[in-house]
């Protein structure tokens, strides 16, 4: 979380990209702009399906077919990522940019010894002489906390844990020191003490070596303890973004506060029943019109229904899509912030019940279960 | 919702379990013979109870036994050793018709909601098929009743006739959760029941739980290894390390004060959604890997990695016994005092 924050590294400007499907095209990113600063750890968070995954493969050319990116540019150190050649982008990928994927078992070869896969990546892109290759390749290791490195390189894949693997993986985009390392959900198949140390390794390497991160994740509370800024998404688009404790302690997006809502939380002190988000997230083939969080949102208005809320300023560099914004929706409901994401509940204190003058209930329904509380 | 249970949400206490407990484990072991004179305990020694009413959490590491634990409870496999004592009746000596109408009492929702739904069978069929095979009710009141169950989830009754893949993961756990409440069974096991879905769906299901647990007088023993679920959801939580139940408490009391220090290094590692508890995290880091439960460690299994261990010495060579350290609090550790003090 050092270094300087002056010139982005990596700016995504009005990326798009769709899936070309026979039920049609699949909007899966829409627009989405964002910086990475150098040194900086940027999180990305949603729910499945909300596009952060494909944000990540299309910065380094990786969307599967029948996948595209339609719109924008991809900045890297100026460069964009969308418009040079294969070749170019393949010496890129790996050397400047590395990514972690989510499974480390099926992205390790199981036919292949980890040393010589961790030493791959290094080789093929000729930045470190190769008479250092093997040497680094068990440094790596040994920096990931890999036991018994010098041992343990003769072994496959197989014959590591799931936390060992994920630890391979990490030295392999470590390799030849990239400046940016993408992290796709790193930690969702650990157990958690597992976890706790991967994300302990990342915060590390980010201290000591100033290697920008963009941590992909919908466990907010990662996010929490590893990420300066939050960029949250939500069916292809991002809603909110600011710095990690305007996110936290002052959320403006409804999708962005009802999620931290939704959360149980291991420190809370009383027994509360969670405010779940009702319905599901949207279609991406034919999504809603307006705002696509109109369907499951609390507070909409029926300027939600027809109009898409863009990006705007909500606070300290602090950015929001909403016609309503928190800061109104408190105001209406008499509360002054958002104090049920706080410790000592699970969901916490409780604010007078919306819907209010502001909230009309005609308008599209989300499709599936009616909402079950009746709140 | 006209078929949510309560209305009112449930706030401050939780409703007292009380009475009998309605299942008692007595000192489970579940091996598996893997090659030749090799054994896996999978599960070596477990007692606790439960009592009728109450939600008990259980935790651990993958590879623990606590799903192993699962299936043996629920007689899909046969315990090597011990009782399973279920409304007086130990399951673990029952066999044929006798086990098959005791099984009805108890219930199982999974983890996978796409795996664990035929996809060639209509939810309704999937509903259904508990009734038909306990021959509960049958014709038009058997529709009635798979209607009502899908109401009761919160799924819309018309839907009987729908195939699983036309459903979400959330959708399809509350059709799992319908199949487990078709005979009105007293308990019911949860195997990672949250797990697979998103944050969102999640809290629905956990209300759902809930709900469902107050409106039927249901048990649960709910097993997964996300602490915060499981600290919201249980009123006791039992932690289980290799194969060995390492601590119990009711929930309150084991987040608050830990005897055993496994307890203490998971609590230390859950991650917490707030920028500021997180910068002033104290992990309590375990060194090496989860050992081998075909050579588990001598002494207390919890020794190689222990980070209070006396090793060569009491740890190492000799078993700690699941004492009561505290009201209701049991813990298996020689410094079970200790913890609190020696890691922060």
């Amino acid at each position: 979380m050092t270094g300087s924050m002056n010139q982005p590294v990596l700016e995504v400007k009005g990326l798009s990209t769709s899936f070309f499907t026979d039920d049609g095209e699949v909007k899966a990113v829409r627009d989405v702009s964002f910086d990475l600063a150098a040194g900086e750890t940027l999180g990305i968070v949603g729910e499945s399906g909300c596009g952060k995954s494909v944000t990540a493969l299309s910065i380094l050319g990786l969307v599967p077919r029948p996948g595209r990116v339609v719109g924008g540019e991809i900045l890297f150190k100026g460069r964009d990522l969308l418009s040079i050649d294969r070749e170019e982008l393949r010496q890129i990928r790996g050397r400047d940019i590395a990514m972690i994927f989510q499974d480390p078992l099926s992205s390790l070869n199981p036919v292949h010894r980890i040393g010589a896969q961790v030493e791959e990546a290094m080789r093929a892109h000729d930045k470190i002489a190769s008479a250092d290759v093997r040497p680094r390749g068990l440094d790596l290791l040994r920096q990931v906390h890999v036991p018994d490195a010098s041992r343990r390189v003769r072994n496959y894949p197989h014959q590591f844990s799931g936390g060992m693997r994920q630890r391979v993986m990490i030295a392999m985009g470590l390799s030849n020191r990239p400046e940016i390392l993408i992290a796709d959900e790193p930690t969702t198949a650990l157990d958690v003490t597992v976890q706790a140390q991967i994300l302990q390794l990342l915060r590390d390497l980010n201290r000591d070596l100033g290697t920008s991160i963009i941590l992909i994740t919908h466990n907010l509370g990662v996010v929490a303890g590893l990420c300066s800024r939050v960029v949250v998404m939500y069916a292809g688009e991002i809603v909110e973004q600011g710095t990690t404790e305007q996110i936290f302690d002052a959320p403006q997006h409804p999708y962005t506060w009802a999620l931290l809502r939704s959360l149980p939380r291991v420190d809370a002190d009383r027994h509360e029943r969670l405010r779940s988000i009702e319905g599901l997230p949207p279609d991406l083939i034919a999504p809603p019109t307006g705002c696509k969080f109109n369907p499951r949102c609390p507070f909409r208005l029926e300027r939600c229904f027809s109009e898409a809320p863009e990006l705007k300023p909500v606070g300290d560099g602090q950015v929001a899509a909403c016609w309503v914004t928190m800061k109104r929706a408190y105001a209406e409901m008499g509360a002054a912030s958002l104090l049920d994401t706080r410790a000592g509940a699970a969901s916490g204190v409780r604010p007078p019940l919306l819907p209010l003058p502001l909230a009309i209930t005609r308008g599209p329904q989300p499709a599936g279960p009616e909402p079950l509380e009746r709140e | 919702m006209s078929s949510s249970p309560s209305t009112e949400p449930l706030t401050g206490s939780r409703p007292e379990p009380s009475g009998e407990p309605l299942l008692r484990v007595v000192d489970v072991v579940k091996n598996f013979n893997v090659g030749v004179g090799t054994v896996c305990r999978a599960v070596d020694g477990v007692s606790f109870e439960i009592r009728a009413g109450e939600t008990v959490g259980l935790v651990g590491e993958s590879g623990c036994g606590k799903s192993t634990l699962a299936r043996v409870l629920t007689r899909l496999t046969p315990a090597t050793s011990g009782q399973v004592i279920f409304e007086g009746v130990d399951l673990t000596g029952l066999h044929g018709e006798a086990l098959r109408q005791q099984r009805k009492q108890l219930q199982m929702i999974f983890q996978d909601p796409f795996a664990s739904l035929d996809p060639r069978m209509t939810v309704g069929d999937i509903i259904a098929e508990p009734l038909t095979n306990f021959k509960v009710v049958r014709g038009k009141e058997k529709d009635a009743r798979v209607q009502e169950l899908l109401r009761v989830v919160g799924l819309n009754p018309y839907f009987n006739n729908r195939y699983p893949h036309e459903f979400s993961g959330g959708q399809r756990q509350r059709i799992g959760i319908a199949r487990a409440l078709a005979l009105n069974p007293r308990l019911i096991i949860c195997d990672e029941p949250v797990s697979a879905l998103d944050v969102s769906i999640q809290a629905q299901i956990i209300n759902l739980l809930e709900d469902l647990q107050a409106e039927f007088n249901l048990t649960y023993l709910f097993i997964a290894h996300d602490l915060s679920v499981v600290r919201h959801i249980s009123q006791r939580v039992l932690v289980m390390y290799l194969g060995k139940i390492v601590e119990i408490a009711p929930s309150d009391d084991l987040y608050s004060t830990q005897f055993h220090p496994y307890t203490k290094a998971l609590l230390s590692a859950v991650p917490v959604p707030d920028p500021r508890v997180e910068s002033q995290r104290r992990l309590v880091e375990l060194t090496g890997e989860i050992p081998s439960p075909l050579h588990p460690p001598s002494g207390c299994r919890f020794h190689t990695r222990c980070p209070i261990a006396q090793v060569p010495g009491i740890c190492s060579d000799e078993e700690p016994a699941l004492e009561e350290k505290a009201a209701g609090h049991l813990a298996a550790c020689h410094f079970a005092t200790q913890v609190g003090t020696a890691l922060g």
